[in-house]
């Protein structure tokens, strides 16, 4: 079944899979302010979506809404075929790393296995099959040497992938990432869109915001323009267009070199 | 002064039991055995105090817990639970202030300091002959704790470690990353009031043996100090609590010998270790990274042989 929705965007329904991810209409606000208004759009598993917008358009908040800690107040978001506060077992979150106290006492693999926490549940130690899983995670990103290290003492790109590795850990079937590229050497980066794509070999759906278009290209099947109201959902080839670009970015694109970067006048 | 806790835990078992075998009837003795407590229950929940940045809430906590023992001594019930329930109103009303839109919670916190420690001289200076006690409310008087007294520090400490073991490892991960373990589906809310419940019933104990202004030292210095002995969280609950102990002890010494404040002595030692510490941590870092190579970026491509952009 093929719809045409109300934004232009085509999606595709397919009958007998549930989609990962489903926006309907949705519009989530903080008390009585509105943050984003009529999202509308569809994420199947092994897919990943790339939120793209400018500073405070929202990216931040339509995450926080598909783990159920933002309400959505008109329309329906649906992850994993139930609302997104009773999806969150099966959904990995991974912060921004910079977020997080460097300073905190807690080692690297501690970190991950936070990941397994919900797996093992209250009053219950880790076993050493979650220990295992711990190893497997740390392995993916590349960081199994750095196991006993300080949390805080490694880079801010591999505190990142630590982080995706805390989200492998838990063997979701949705992975939210909120902007893990930022201020990231090319090393992690590079890291990091290996283990997301094995995520997605393995089935799990995606939603990575970002800022870096060319990322968007290389590693996400969608695209989700945002900036308050949705400004495109579909396809990246035919969403990430410079017209679309200006028009999600309003006065703040000055100019997009080739359809890679752009520049902002903040 | 008499801190007797008989209305919360009747303690007549405990005066047959093992607090009854002669060892205990010696003031010094309970000072010291009640030093120890105080010295290992605040060294363990100070380690969470340090870690999630709550020091200056404990303190406002410790301040706020004494009006509630003023008001416990003039109607003549039990001053644990006059000042534990007070500490209750504060924490529940600095929570709330903390979670409107635009406020924080250094803010509340520091109103809730002073304007509890305010309260308290209020309703101390308003009593003809009780004023003269008000040292002992603010410094603590650990050579007057009664049998009793040990009874419900005891039955704390076992409780808190009991708690802190079960709820252990969800308490790390909502104090590293609040909003990660919300996500991940934890209640955070519920567990920051176990954290906070903790927190407050170890300020309540410790204030008869320490007062309103020197309890925070025992919640707060013995883990800054094995922060910066580890970095490994499993190590900073034990040396924590070691150092507590110890200065909880050598405190009431040094006063029986000297004859000074026991309380006062507690907490300067508390502060001198730290101090120790903070020099040795100081000097080893110059001995480990002289001063050109204290970069860093430079640490980390020795490290990783990568650098960071």
């Amino acid at each position: 079944m093929i719809e045409e929705t109300t934004t232009g965007q085509i999606t595709t329904e397919q009958p007998g899979r549930t989609a990962a991810l489903v926006l309907d209409r949705a519009s989530v606000a903080y008390g009585d302010v509105p943050a984003l208004e009529e999202l509308d759009g569809v994420v199947h598993p092994g897919e990943a979506v790339a939120l793209i917008g400018p500073n405070g358009a929202g990216k931040s908040t339509l995450i926080k809404a598909l783990l159920g800690l933002v309400p959505v107040v008109r329309g329906r978001i649906e992850v994993l075929g139930t609302a997104p506060a009773r999806a969150r077992r099966q959904v990995a979150y991974v912060p921004q790393a910079d977020t997080l106290d460097p300073d905190f006492p807690v080692s690297v693999e501690q970190v991950v296995m936070m990941g397994r926490y919900r797996k093992i549940g209250w009053l219950r130690r880790p076993s050493a099959a979650d220990r295992a899983e711990v190893a497997a995670a740390l392995e993916q990103v590349g960081l199994a040497r750095r196991a006993r290290d300080r949390f805080g003492t490694l880079s801010g790109g591999q505190r990142q992938r630590v982080l995706l590795a805390r989200a492998i850990a838990a063997r979701p079937r949705l992975l939210l990432l909120d902007e893990p590229f930022n201020g990231v050497d090319a090393v992690s980066q590079h890291a990091l869109l290996e283990a997301m794509a094995a995520l997605k070999e393995q089935g799990a759906a995606v939603v990575v915001s970002t800022h870096d278009l060319a990322i968007a290209h290389l590693a996400c099947e969608e695209v989700c323009l945002l900036n308050k109201h949705q400004y495109g959902f579909g396809p990246t080839e035919s969403v990430l267009t410079p017209e679309r670009l200006r028009a999600t970015y309003g006065g703040q694109a000055l100019e997009l070199r080739g359809d890679r970067v752009i520049v902002t006048r903040t | 002064m008499n801190w007797s806790a008989a209305g919360l835990f009747n303690a007549a078992w405990f005066d047959n039991g093992w607090f009854d075998n002669g060892w205990f009837d010696s003031t010094i003795h309970r000072a010291m055995f009640e030093a120890a407590l105080v010295g290992a229950l605040g060294g363990v929940v100070g380690v969470l105090v340090v870690v999630r940045r709550l020091p200056f809430f404990t303190m406002a906590l410790t301040h706020a817990t004494f009006p509630g023992i003023v008001v416990a001594a003039l109607l003549g019930i039990d001053l644990y639970l006059g000042g534990g329930l007070f500490g209750l109103l504060i924490v529940l009303a600095v929570v709330a202030f903390s979670r409107m839109r635009g406020q924080d919670l250094t803010a509340a916190t520091g109103i809730a300091l002073s304007g509890g420690f305010a309260l308290g001289v209020v309703l101390v200076s308003a009593q003809d002959g009780f004023s003269k006690n008000l040292t002992h409310y603010t410094v603590g008087d650990i050579l007057a704790v009664s049998t009793a007294d040990l009874t419900v520090t005891l039955v704390v400490a076992v409780a808190v470690v009991l708690v802190l073991a079960a709820l252990g490892k969800e308490l790390l991960f909502s104090a590293f990353d609040p909003v990660g373990a919300s996500a991940a589906g934890l209640r955070t809310v519920l567990l920051d009031l176990a954290l906070l419940a903790v927190i407050e019933v170890t300020v309540v104990v410790t204030v008869p043996a320490l007062g309103a202004i020197l309890a925070v030292a025992m919640l707060v210095g013995p883990a800054a100090t094995a922060r910066l002995l580890t970095d490994r969280l499993a190590l900073l609950f034990p040396i924590s609590a070691v150092i507590g102990v110890g200065c909880g002890l050598a405190g009431v010494w040094l006063s029986t010998r000297l004859d000074i404040a026991a309380g006062a002595s507690i907490a300067l030692l508390v502060g001198a270790v730290f101090g120790l510490a903070f020099l040795g941590s100081a000097v080893r870092a110059r001995l480990k990274f002289p001063a050109e190579s204290r970069h860093p970026i430079a640490l980390e491509v020795v490290k990783d042989g990568t650098a960071p952009l």
